[in-house]
Order: C-alpha cells, then structure tokens, then sequence
C-alpha cells in the first residue's frame, strides 16, 4: 500500500493499541474507512464490514457498497460522489441499508489531500439504528401522551361542547315548528316560513362549525408541519372554549398583536398547548368570588424572532417554591387533574425550538407563557415529534 | 294583541332570540325578548309579565339568580327554565326550587306549549 492511497488504519497502530481500537470499534458500533477518489479505492476496519455485513475477504468498492444502500437514500450516496468529485472539504450523510433488517448509518468524512494532491477521505461510520429506534419510539409515545392529554380536555370540554351544539339545534327545532305552524295557518303565512326555513339553515351551519372544529382538534393525527397563524389558531380555540368559560363566569380579552409573524409548526399540538392554558387559567379562578375573573390573552412578537401568546389570569396563582415542580409530569394541584397537561405542553413547545414557562405576579393570579421562533427563523421548528430524524435527513444533506 | 297574555323570554342565544318569540307569538301570546337578565330586570315588563321563558346559563346574572332576585322582589312570576346543558341534578335542583319546568335544548314545541299551559293554569290558580 503506497502513500498515495489509505494505510489500513489497523495497521497503523500495533499489539495492544490495535486490540483497543478494535475495541472501541465494537462497543461504539463505528468503523473507520478511507477513501481514495480517483481510484475509487476504499480500506475499512472490520467494524465496516460488520456494519454492511460484507465477507472480511472481499474489497470494498463502491458499487458493492451500493447494493447495500436502502433504494430510497441512493440519491444520497449519489450526492456524496458528486461532492467528492468536486473535492468538498467533508460531509455526513444519514443512510439506511437494506441489510435483514434495516439499519440506519452516520456517515461523516472530512479530506486529506495525499502526497500527489489527490482527494483522500477519511471517515467514520456508525451504526445508530439503536437510537433511531429509540427515537422513533419516543416520538409515537410522544404523540400518544399529547393525544391523551387532548382526549382529557375534550372531557373537560364537554359540557362546554353540548351546549355549543345543543343551542342551534334548539334554534333549528324551534325554527322548523314555527315554519309548520305558518304553513298551516289560514291563509299560510310563506314569507315567515320562508324567513324560518333560511333561519333553520343558518343554524345547521352554525351547528356543522361545531362539529368541524371539534374534528379538528380532536381527530387523532400529528406531527404535520405547516405555516400557519397564531392569532387565528388562538382563535379557533377561544371560539371552542368560549362557552365554558362564560359558564365558568370567566370574562375573556384579547389583545392580538396584528403584525404577528407566522410560525412553523402542528397546528393541533399548538392549538392543544393554547386550550391548556385556557383551561388551566379558567380553573385556577373557579374560587375567586371576591374580583372578576379576568383572562387576557395575548400575543406579541418577542426578542430575536420569536413569537410569544400569554395568558394571564386572576386566579389562586401558585406559591413561588411550586415553580420549578408546576411542569412536571403528574404534578397537580386540582382535584380531578392528571397533571399531565403542563408536562406534554412544555414537551410540544420544546419539539417547536420554543419555551413554555409561568409568571408569579404581584397581585392575584399567574401567566403562561410560550414564545416560538418566527417562520424562517434559524430556530423555525424543523424537528417535530413524528419524524425527528428523517426530517433531519435533508437538513443534514444540505450541510457539508 | 293588548290584551294577549305577555311571555318573556331571557336568552343569550341569537338562535333562540329570534326563533322563540315566533313560535311563542303563534302559541297566540304576546311576547317580549330580552337578551340578558339585568336588561329584563330594567324593562318596564316585569309586572305584565305572566310567564318567562328563562336560559340557565348567561353572562352575568344568570337564570337562577335572576329567579331568586324577583322572589326578593315579591314577584312570584311562573319560570320555566331553558338550558343547553342536559344536566339533570341541576334541573330537580331547579324544580324544586319551584320552576315550573326545565327543557334540555333542544326542546319540541309541543312540550314548550305543555310546559306554557301548565305554567298559565299556575297563575289563574294563584
């Protein structure tokens, strides 16, 4: 082997230094390879060949490490060649193999020219099929818990949510028994059944708006990723809870900041964090007799590109010591409360680069608060629950 | 109509607000609609009033309390009561405390016509 091309690394140390290495190859699951451009000659350590389960006799080239590629990611290794070719100073690539099982790859190489200036890369590759498992694992826990955590605001909703769909009904039935009544009085009274019959409809469709909004908060899907509009997915759950809290008594304002930048994100998680909040604030004030119950809930663009939305209530507020406890999971001070809820919101807010935190104030009550990063922000949320790494993928490609 | 027997009606309710009084009125009273229990309690109705229709759950004073105001007032006038919360504890709750009837919305017109006579044969008795 000449200086011009890759001295086997284990070569290159010898007796019990050679033994190490081989080691902590294993117990890391990363090999070592060096790669000559030009000649496409490639030399690996034994972990390689473990890793793309290749016959220790045979050489690496290539195109049989191309058999190994899952089909998918051959675009990947198409786009490693084109960079070496164009003597990129290093790169890392996550890459699949259809080995038996699956298995997921880092790939991450940097150049060191040869003696005759030639492309030489050395790298390492690992195997982290282990903790894409576990990621993936966690991810779909994640989504679970944040549907749960929905499906108990949906029962802390319904009552909220009979009403809401109970009061057009009552208009629909009511409309369509005076609409029979005009039509069969002497002479028919059409206009007013007219009148009655467009009423009816205009309470079916308010009643359908019911119903829509619901599936959309509380069908079982996640981890999409979207643009979308604070304010209005604000909105959209103010319109949900309004009638619970106008039974709880609770007199909500609003002060929505109206050039509020967009961000990325699950509209759904974020909107469940929003109802959270909503719902947590109503609660806390349940007691309060002696002042109005006031809820504000605010939006406002924040420091280096964030977005942050507030919600501030006159409620029983929480003793300064409780703080750092509020946001873990199964901490609760209600009675009926998983204590959930705060534990999967700071998680959703933290999956979107955001923070999630409470406020003590002075006088009663406390305030919630998340910001996030705007949309196009470095920070934007790229990594959601559903798919952390494949996601990453692209990010990854893109970086060199 | 001057003389047709006056039915209030205390709804927060847009749909309810305009979909009752017609119903009411072909019942063949004369009907007065109010969107909260403070604007009622300002009306100039509540001594020609013989009968309410009266929403449980409102902002600010709600139905119960608006119930309990006019019995410190010495006006015993009958109320049945509207409510889009199917809430059963809450309607004995309320019938006991003498209403003449609680309708889980939505309600039919023939109950609300039941619950209207049974309410007008209350006053001519009283």
């Amino acid at each position: 082997m000449s200086q011009s091309t890759c001295s086997k690394p284990n070569q290159m140390a010898s007796g019990r230094h050679e033994t190490l290495l081989a080691e902590i190859e294993r117990v890391s699951s990363t090999g070592g390879f060096c790669w000559h451009v030009a000649t496409g000659n490639m030399t690996c350590t034994d972990e390689v060949y473990r890793i793309f389960d290749l016959e220790a006799t045979v050489p690496v080239t290539l195109p049989l490490i191309r058999t190994r590629i899952h089909a998918e990611d051959l675009p990947f290794l198409d786009d490693m060649l084109e960079r070496a070719s164009a003597q990129a100073s290093g790169f890392e690539y996550q890459l699949r193999l259809r080995t038996e099982t699956v298995k997921y790859l880092l790939l991450s190489a940097r150049r060191r020219d040869d003696a005759d200036d030639q492309a030489l890369y050395i790298g390492a590759i690992q195997d982290v099929t282990r903790r894409r498992l576990s990621e993936e694992a966690l991810g779909t826990v994640r989504c679970e818990l944040a549907r749960l955590a929905r499906v108990s605001s949906l029962g802390a909703l319904t009552a909220s949510i009979a009403h809401e769909v109970n009061q057009p009904l009552a208009g629909i039935m009511t409309n369509a028994s005076t609409c029979l009544e005009m039509l069969a009085s002497d002479p028919p009274d059409l206009d007013g059944a007219r009148e009655t019959s467009r009423r009816t409809i205009r309470d079916t469709e308010r009643a359908c708006e019911v119903i829509a909004r619901l599936r959309a908060l509380f069908g079982k899907r996640g981890g999409k990723t979207e643009s979308l509009d604070l304010n209005g997915a604000a909105r959209e759950v103010i319109a949900l809870s309004s009638s619970d809290l106008h039974r709880r008594r609770v007199t909500l304002h609003t002060e929505f900041a109206d050039d509020l930048p967009s961000v990325t994100g699950d509209r759904v998680q974020l909107q469940q964090v929003i109802l959270n909040l909503l719902l947590n604030a109503a609660e806390a004030m349940s007691a309060v007799e002696d002042r109005p119950r006031r809820l504000l809930i605010r939006t406002e663009p924040d420091a280096a590109d964030q977005v942050r939305l507030s919600v501030q209530d006159t409620g029983v507020g929480f003793e300064s010591h409780d703080a750092p406890r509020l946001f873990e999971p199964f901490y609760t001070t209600k009675s009926g409360g998983m204590g959930i809820g705060l534990s999967v919101s700071r998680s959703i807010i933290e999956s979107h680069s955001g923070r999630l935190w409470a406020e003590h104030h002075a006088g009663p009550g406390a305030t919630f608060a998340f910001s996030i990063p705007a949309r196009g922000s470095e920070r934007s949320a790229h990594n959601l629950s559903a798919a952390p790494a494949l996601a990453d993928t692209e990010h990854l490609m893109r970086r060199a | 109509m001057a003389d047709a027997t006056l039915v209030s009606i205390v709804d927060d309710d847009e749909s309810m607000q305009q979909s009752l009084p017609d119903l009411v009125s072909k019942f063949g009273f004369a009907v007065r609609t109010f969107t909260s229990a403070e604007e009622f309690l300002a009306s100039d109705c509540i001594g020609q009033t013989k009968c309410m229709i009266l929403d449980v759950a409102m902002p600010g004073m709600s139905g119960p309390d608006l119930k309990r105001e006019l019995t410190r007032r010495g006006q015993t006038i009958p109320i049945i009561f509207v409510t889009g919360q199917p809430d059963q504890d809450l309607r004995r709750e309320l019938l006991a405390e003498g209403a003449v009837e609680c309708l889980f919305k939505p309600f039919s017109a023939t109950v609300l016509r039941r619950a209207l006579d049974t309410a007008l044969k209350k006053v001519k008795r009283g």
